[in-house]
């Protein structure tokens, strides 16, 4: 074991001695000295476990999951949020998920609809009125190619049957209503929701849609939000590449395009943590193979392009080098702006289930290092994948609570946080350099060739901004 | 102001036997009122001889919002001035009829029903405490004295211990104590011996013991109660006494639920189970 | 040094190649038609389509609203080291924070007790209880209000109850602060969490704490999400010489000064001053909606003379100092005349780029009646009012506001209504301008009405919730904020024509 990792873990010590010994011992099991061989056994932590009640964690709920990630994106679906006002409201619009279309006409990606349940949709039960809402959705927004009803926490306490209801309505409007339970209370964090989501896909939608032709170059690009177009972005290179992206998930998706993955040759996924599961699904139901990959950074774009490449024939591998070479000289363009702006400065990550390992990489393109990353949500798989990914005796921190946060920024003293809006404004005041690392702080896009440059600008203003200085720090 | 809430299983003559119990309070000179707490509203029919009031949920349905009510629609005075409410709530099935409750005690509380004037406040609750919601009644502030209606049925005497055990949770933290039980005759052997044991063993009293009477039926199916019906029959002075009984009584206490071993026990010692049918 | 040129989704996306990868993916999509999406398009905006629309009654589309425990949390933080605490599933919590950051672009903390499934079946006492022990040790607060989710509602969780429960247990001191709410997420809106909370804490910090009069009077500036407000109502009550209580003062907690330090309890209403509430002269609200029960409460346990004053626009905020005039005692000081001088002044040049114009709004009850006020007083049209959280009472006050006032004659007022119907009031009856939230921007997009960013939430502009809306000094940056729109909009109508003056 190496002198870094102990190190790393005597800090750990250090930061969770303030709390009580039950909370002690609970929370030390999150967090942990990185070991990127995977040797040592104490360096692996726990995690998807229940955040302890009191405790301020970042995380959110199934619901989240479901419809923040997963289904909200969906554009030419009406996506209702079934229970009261609230979780539609404060998830209205906020996750930056592009998409084409007319809005309120052929498309609903930014809009809030809801059930806005009463005393009495409590009491008696939302099934009726839900079957009359599902009518005059239907009546005013005649475009409309499905509807998903996303339970919040009330449905399912009440015991309502959403999926009768589901049932009923698609048979007689003969469209896809598809019932998502995703009631906030259930699971531990957002990923419960994606899971219930994929799920909710392959019932209702998956391998319905009509696809007229089939090339071998077929693909479906899945785990891509489109976060400030990063699925355009990335979408862009998989054409150049030469193949034909027939579903894009669910950035910018289609119900079409969410009805025909199956059909593609391979499904490259993004974002792992939110959608395996209907990967893995199309593998064993259809024999699908899915490869993972990190549109990131040139150095892994570059990795990335020739495992896609390999997977296909000569014309596509000899695109992937075509296309490197044509991009590099731009990508060192970039990394030669930013890198002397931005070499050696420290990143403290904490973000959701996939850019806490995914982006280490484009920072390190940049010149910087990654000393601490954790995920709000993540899983054992995604531990195991982030790893090797990081350099030895970094912090690695699951559910980490705002007290660990902070501690560590002390102790370790990063240059840059990249974490969420929640994080963000204690940040500021604390004067920390900080980048929202889930809405790309309102920029973006950062997947693919023409995301890095804008990732690199975003770094370099973060952390250069003058605005820092001018903060008068009590001594 | 005493808030009294009655319990028991379903079926076991609650709403019967609390109509009939508060006329018996009312006739003795006491300003009442009954507050339905059941989505079957049946709490308040022999006091205001029609089918079925108006409810609180109910009307909160069809008007969208239980703030768009007006408390004169849902709290109505009967007879002897009984004022009566009622919960009301979905069919068996559907919905969570205990939020109903919570509803509608608040928009009670919080549009004047609780007047100073009032003697008695009885909360005649569905079955068993089965959620959060029908505890409503016996939160603090609200009601302190509960009463169980049983019979020497096995299955009744099991939810009265069930619902000691309810009941003691909140008494533990509150002030709501078990002011007796009230046995409801079903005319099984020893009933009265057997519910005055299981009251004993539950730390409490057989507050009275009501004989089975069919008068009771005929009252019922003309809508009223019995003393209103026929103020001399005899039935009418066994309300009277539990009235009585229940307005003087000072026995409160917190319930000690038996164990399952111990509920068999004793019905195999009054003889109503055989020794074989619990092996 | 020229910075390199990068082009971000602003201007990436209107690039050649992302044109001609979108056309290409339709392909995929089955999308409709630009004939039918036209067609459906231009339909929306009929009588036929507007009929239809407000026929329906079991779906809210882009309402203005949100639910009670955001407004408990935000009341709640409003207390000298309070963490806010909210008995119910975890998300919910998350939700409160990023909203309010997002809005006030500042750190928000809020408890959640992370009730799950089990909690759904066996209650939520154990979620409390380990709750409570956990945000007392870890962050030392001096009160924890508690306010709840729908789901700790629906299965009927009894917070009184479940905190006598913790402190018979030893788990917080018995004299610790832990008032609490009740606060059903499918009943009213913020605004009545925002009551039910006040009410909850009020209640709890002054117990046993009647005294004699300390002469003071309370303010409840209510949900008003404008920190220049309270900011603003301070200056003007130490011009006056009025000691004062503001109840709850969230001023610090979203717009705390960068010192380089973070403070999980960057300020609020001193615990001393809220216990010593119950003793002041008398309470008057800043807004009617978000107070009532609270006021109620004041008025008959605390016998104090309590007020409603809304003071938005010159009326009002005249009929706010002879309020406070009159329960002080105090004279209104030539410096309040001056001010009010010159917001009138600032009105009387502006006026012929109201005077006339017609106006649509949308928002929270209490700002609606205050902004259709100050537009009237400028000779604005309230055309169409959309409060999607109004209730019937809200209705009667907003017609008395407009049968007050000739240029209220036209206007008509739609409680419970949201966004969509706006839409179609827009289309089928236009006006020249629209004050609404951020969301409303989706208004301005489809029926092109230019809109004055009013409300809450606020997400695409900043710093706009800084500035006061109330007294006189709201009235000019009222005035500065509508008049400055409508001019930057008569330019770019006229821009080509030879009205684009450089003298307006």
């Amino acid at each position: 074991m190496g002198t870094n990792i102990k190190d790393t873990q005597k800090l750990i010590e250090e930061v969770l001695s303030a709390y009580p010994e039950k909370a002690q011992k609970e929370r030390a099991k999150h967090l942990a000295a990185n070991d990127p061989t995977g040797q040592c056994s104490s360096c692996q932590v726990k995690s998807n476990t229940k955040s302890r009640p009191g405790v301020m964690t970042v995380r959110g709920c199934a619901y989240a999951g479901a419809k923040g990630v997963v289904w909200g994106p969906v554009k030419d679906q009406i996506t209702i949020s079934h229970g009261p006002i609230g979780c539609g409201q404060y998830s209205w619009w906020a996750r930056r998920n592009y998409y084409n279309g007319q809005t309120g006409i052929d498309t609903f990606g930014t809009m809030h609809i809801t059930t806005d349940f009463k005393e009495s949709s409590i009491v008696y039960g939302g099934d009726k009125g839900l079957y009359a809402a599902l009518n005059e959705l239907k009546g005013l927004f005649p475009l409309a190619k499905s509807m998903g009803i996303l339970s919040e926490c009330p449905v399912g306490l009440i015991g309502d049957d959403i999926e009768a209801v589901a049932k009923k309505v698609s048979t007689e409007m003969n469209m896809p209503i598809v019932p998502v339970r995703c009631e906030g209370f259930r699971g531990v964090s957002q990923s419960l929701g994606h899971h219930i989501a994929n799920d909710s896909i392959r019932d209702h939608i998956l391998g319905k849609g009509k696809l007229e032709t089939s090339t071998p170059y077929d693909i479906a690009l899945i785990g891509d939000y489109n976060i400030g177009g990063d699925a355009w972005a990335s979408r862009k290179m998989l054409e150049e590449l030469g193949l034909r992206v027939i579903a894009q998930w669910t950035g910018d998706a289609s119900i079409n395009e969410m009805g025909i993955a199956h059909l593609a040759k391979v499904n490259l996924i993004h974002c792992y943590r939110s959608m395996n599961y209907i990967c893995r699904h199309m593998e064993e139901k259809y024999g699908i193979p899915w490869v993972e990959f990190n549109f990131f950074g040139p150095t892994k774009i570059y990795q990335s392009i020739r495992k896609i490449a390999s997977l296909f024939d000569d014309k596509i591998k000899d695109n992937a080098e075509k296309m490197i070479e044509k991009y590099k000289p731009v990508m060192d363009a970039v990394i030669n702006e930013f890198k002397p702006k931005l070499e050696d400065k420290k990143v403290m990550l904490y973000v959701g289930g996939l850019r806490p390992r995914h982006t280490i990489g484009a920072y390190e393109d940049l010149g910087m290092k990654v000393v601490a990353a954790g995920y709000e949500f993540g899983h054992n798989d995604d531990y195991k994948r982030t790893y090797p990914e990081l350099k030895e005796g970094m912090v690695i921190m699951d559910d980490v609570t705002l007290y660990e946060l902070e501690e560590f920024t002390r102790r370790l003293r990063p240059d840059m946080i990249g974490a969420g809006i929640k994080e963000k404004y204690s940040y500021h005041k604390m004067g920390v350099p900080f980048r929202q690392m889930h809405s790309w702080d309102y920029s973006g896009p950062y997947h693919g060739f023409d995301g890095f440059p804008v990732f690199a600008r975003d770094m370099d203003m973060t952390v250069n901004s003058p605005t820092w200085d001018l903060i008068r720090r009590k001594r | 102001m005493r808030q009294i809430a009655i319990y028991g299983k379903g079926g076991i003559g609650k709403s019967t036997t609390t109509q009939n119990l508060v006329v018996g309070l009312a006739e003795a000179g006491y300003k009442c009122m009954i507050v339905g707490c059941d989505p079957k509203a049946d709490s308040t029919r022999l006091i205001l001889h029609r089918k079925a009031q108006t409810t609180v949920m109910d009307l909160a349905r069809e008007r969208g919002s239980v703030e768009d009510l007006n408390i004169e629609e849902v709290l109505i005075e009967g007879y002897r001035g009984i004022r009566c409410a009622e919960s009301g709530g979905p069919e068996p099935g559907v919905g969570c009829a205990g939020r109903g409750v919570i509803t509608a005690i608040n928009f009670l509380e919080e549009n004047g029903a609780y007047t100073e004037d009032l003697d008695f406040v009885f909360y005649d609750v569905l079955g068993d405490v089965v959620c959060g919601g029908f505890a409503m009644p016996i939160r603090e502030g609200k009601a302190k004295e509960i009463y169980i209606v049983t019979s020497g049925e096995m299955m009744a005497m099991y939810a009265a211990n069930n619902i000691s055990r309810g009941i003691l949770k909140y008494a533990q933290s509150g002030g709501v104590r078990l002011g007796g039980l009230i046995c409801n005759a079903r005319v099984v052997d020893k009933e009265f011996e057997l519910i005055s044991e299981l009251a004993k063993q539950l730390n409490t009293q057989l507050i009275h013991f009501v004989p089975r009477d069919n008068q009771v039926q005929r009252a019922e199916l003309r809508r009223t109660t019995v003393i209103e019906y026929t103020p001399e029959h005899p039935q009418a002075d066994q309300y009277r006494s539990l009235a009585k009984k229940i307005a003087e009584n000072r026995n409160f206490v917190i319930p000690t639920p038996i164990v399952m071993d111990d509920l068999e026990k004793l019905l195999m010692d009054f003889g109503i189970l055989e020794a074989e049918e619990v092996a | 040094m020229t910075p390199m040129k990068i082009k971000d989704h602003n201007e990436l996306f209107l690039e050649e190649e992302y044109k001609e990868q979108f056309k290409r993916k339709r392909e995929f999509e089955l999308s409709p038609s630009a004939e039918e999406v036209k067609e459906i398009s231009d339909w929306t905006k009929t009588q036929e389509y507007k009929k239809l629309n407000f026929e329906r009654k079991n779906i809210k589309i882009n309402p203005a609203k949100a639910c009670q425990p955001l407004g408990a949390v935000f009341c709640a933080s409003g207390f000298e080291g309070s963490m806010p605490f909210v008995q119910g599933a975890q998300g919910c919590v998350a939700y409160f924070r990023s909203h309010l950051s997002r809005h006030f672009k500042e750190p928000f903390s809020a408890i959640s007790t992370s009730m799950t499934e089990d909690a759904a079946v066996f209650g939520g006492l154990n979620n409390m209880l380990e709750g409570l022990e956990n945000a007392y040790t870890l962050y030392h607060p001096k009160i924890l209000p508690v306010s709840t989710t729908c789901m700790a509602e629906v299965i009927g969780d009894d917070l009184n109850s479940f905190i006598k429960q913790a402190k018979e247990k030893g788990i917080i001191p018995k004299d610790f602060l832990v008032p609490f709410a009740h606060t059903p997420s499918f009943t009213g809106s913020y605004i009545n969490g925002y009551d039910n909370m006040l009410k909850g804490i009020l209640l709890t910090v002054t117990e046993g704490k009647r005294g004699h009069s300390n002469g003071k009077i309370n303010i409840i500036p209510g949900f008003d999400t404008y920190t220049g407000d309270y900011r603003e109502i301070k200056r003007l009550l130490d011009i006056m010489g009025v000691e004062y209580t503001i109840l709850a003062d969230v001023s610090e907690i979203f717009d705390c000064p960068n010192t380089g330090e973070y403070k999980l309890y960057p300020g609020g209403t001193k615990l001393a001053d809220a216990m010593d509430s119950i003793n002041a002269a008398a309470t008057v609200a800043l807004q009617k909606y978000s107070t009532l029960k609270t006021l109620d409460y004041i008025h008959k346990e605390w016998n104090q003379k309590t007020s409603v004053q809304q003071p938005i626009g010159i009326k009002n905020t005249d009929r706010f100092f002879d309020e406070i005039s009159n329960l002080s005692g105090k004279p209104i000081p030539q410096e309040i005349n001056d001010e009010r001088g010159r917001a009138v002044d600032a009105m009387v040049d502006s006026h012929p780029y109201v005077h006339g114009k017609r106006f649509a709004l949308i928002g929270d009850p209490d700002q609606l009646l205050g902004l259709m006020s100050f537009l009237m007083e400028m000779g604005g049209i309230p055309v169409h009012i959309v409060c999607t959280m109004g209730d019937k009472a809200f209705e009667e006050d907003a017609y008395r506001v407009l049968s007050e006032n000739p240029f209220g004659a036209e206007g008509k007022v739609y409680a419970g209504m949201d966004m969509w119907h706006l839409r179609s009031l827009l289309f089928t009856d236009p006006v020249d301008f629209l004050i609404g939230n951020s969301y409303a921007k989706l208004l301005w997009r489809d029926t092109g009405t230019p809109l004055i960013r009013i409300g809450f939430p606020l997400f695409d502009r900043h710093h706009l919730h800084r500035y006061p809306l109330i007294g006189y000094q709201g009235v000019i940056n009222l005035v500065n904020l509508i008049v400055n729109i409508v001019l930057d909009e008569l330019d770019r109508s006229t821009i080509n024509t030879t009205s684009f003056d450089v003298i307006r």
